[in-house]
């Protein structure tokens, strides 16, 4: 169990970096966004993975990117000129080798990408986090710093949302 | 009981501890509109459990170097997680069965035995394509 194993930051990368791109991604629907975060995220890991007690490893790696990803989103607001997020067709640009199949997937799950960037941001990280990421609730509980029962009931709510758009 | 909502989602999620879970499952073999419920909590979360799970950008692909080390990590729920859910799905589907012909029940068991295996659908996919760049990218200074 991860719990118990005392990792390096390589291997914290190379398990959780696609994992905290498509988490990004999905919050942001922005594949520069995305990418900016996950570069960020390993950095922050690097620095404070020494530092790093034994516990609830998923807590304290997503309680790292939430924070990341507030931080960032902050400064993206406070520089107007920066790219709004919702730009899907510009993972197409960023994804190497089979741009083509890229977009299709994407595209594949367009009206899903659409729905879920119209959630209030706390319910749209919620079922991301449960859904995109695969958390339990008490991982999840640990990453937010909110109570389960805030949890069960955001992701709850934003499932109801989902369904009330994808209609 | 009042139909329970929320712990439909949990139920779904095996968040649900007993006696809940048990409640709740008895619940929905009598309630139609729960049982409904429950189908469109389902497939929202079915949703967006199908949405592509993106490659990291090249520049940022690292970070899978050594795929036999990342899939030593990966997270597999314990086992009697995947038990403990096919036991309840299997009475709560001989049930409905019982008392609903079986088309009206759309949660299926193979389909809701997916979703623990969704808790590590991340990994699977991870391939092995460029090696290590981005490890000196990321160590670098930020721009
Ligand atoms: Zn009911």
């Amino acid at each position: 169990m991860l719990e118990d194993a005392p990792l390096t930051w390589e291997e914290v990368a190379r398990a959780y970096g696609r994992k905290i791109y498509n988490f990004a991604y999905r919050l942001t629907g922005n594949a520069d966004h995305a990418a900016d975060l996950t570069q960020e995220v390993l950095l922050r890991v690097k620095k404070g993975l020494a530092g790093y007690r034994p516990g609830s490893f998923e807590g304290w790696l997503w309680r790292i990117t939430r924070n990341a990803f507030l931080d960032d989103t902050r400064r993206r607001k406070r520089r107007p000129t920066a790219p709004l997020p919702e730009e899907i067709d510009r993972v197409a640009s960023y994804s190497s080798p089979a741009p083509d199949q890229v977009l299709a997937a994407v595209r594949l799950g367009d009206d899903i990408q659409a729905a879920l960037l119209e959630l209030p941001y706390d319910f749209r990280e919620a079922v991301v986090l449960c859904d995109i990421v695969g958390l339990s609730y008490e991982e999840i509980s640990a990453a937010i710093a909110a109570p389960i029962g805030t949890v069960r009931s955001r992701i709850h709510r934003g499932r109801k949302m989902l369904k009330e758009r994808l209609q | 009981m009042t139909h329970p909502s929320e712990p439909l989602s949990a139920l779904l999620d095996g968040e649900l501890t007993e006696p809940d879970r048990t409640r709740v499952v008895d619940h929905l073999s009598t309630c139609h509109a729960c049982r409904d419920e429950l189908n469109e909590l389902h497939s929202a979360r079915a949703s967006v459990r199908s949405l592509p799970l993106l490659d990291l950008p090249s520049g940022l692909s690292p970070v899978e170097k050594g795929v036999a080390e990342v899939l030593s990590l990966r997270r597999r729920p314990p086992a009697w997680v995947a038990a403990a859910a096919a036991a309840i799905l299997a009475l709560f589907i001989g049930v409905a069965t019982i008392l609903a012909p079986p088309t009206s029940l759309e949660v299926r068991l193979d389909q809701l035995s997916d979703q623990y295996g969704a808790r590590t659908s991340l990994e699977p996919a991870i391939t092995p394509r460029t090696p290590l760049q981005v490890i000196d990218r990321v160590a670098g200074p930020i721009e």
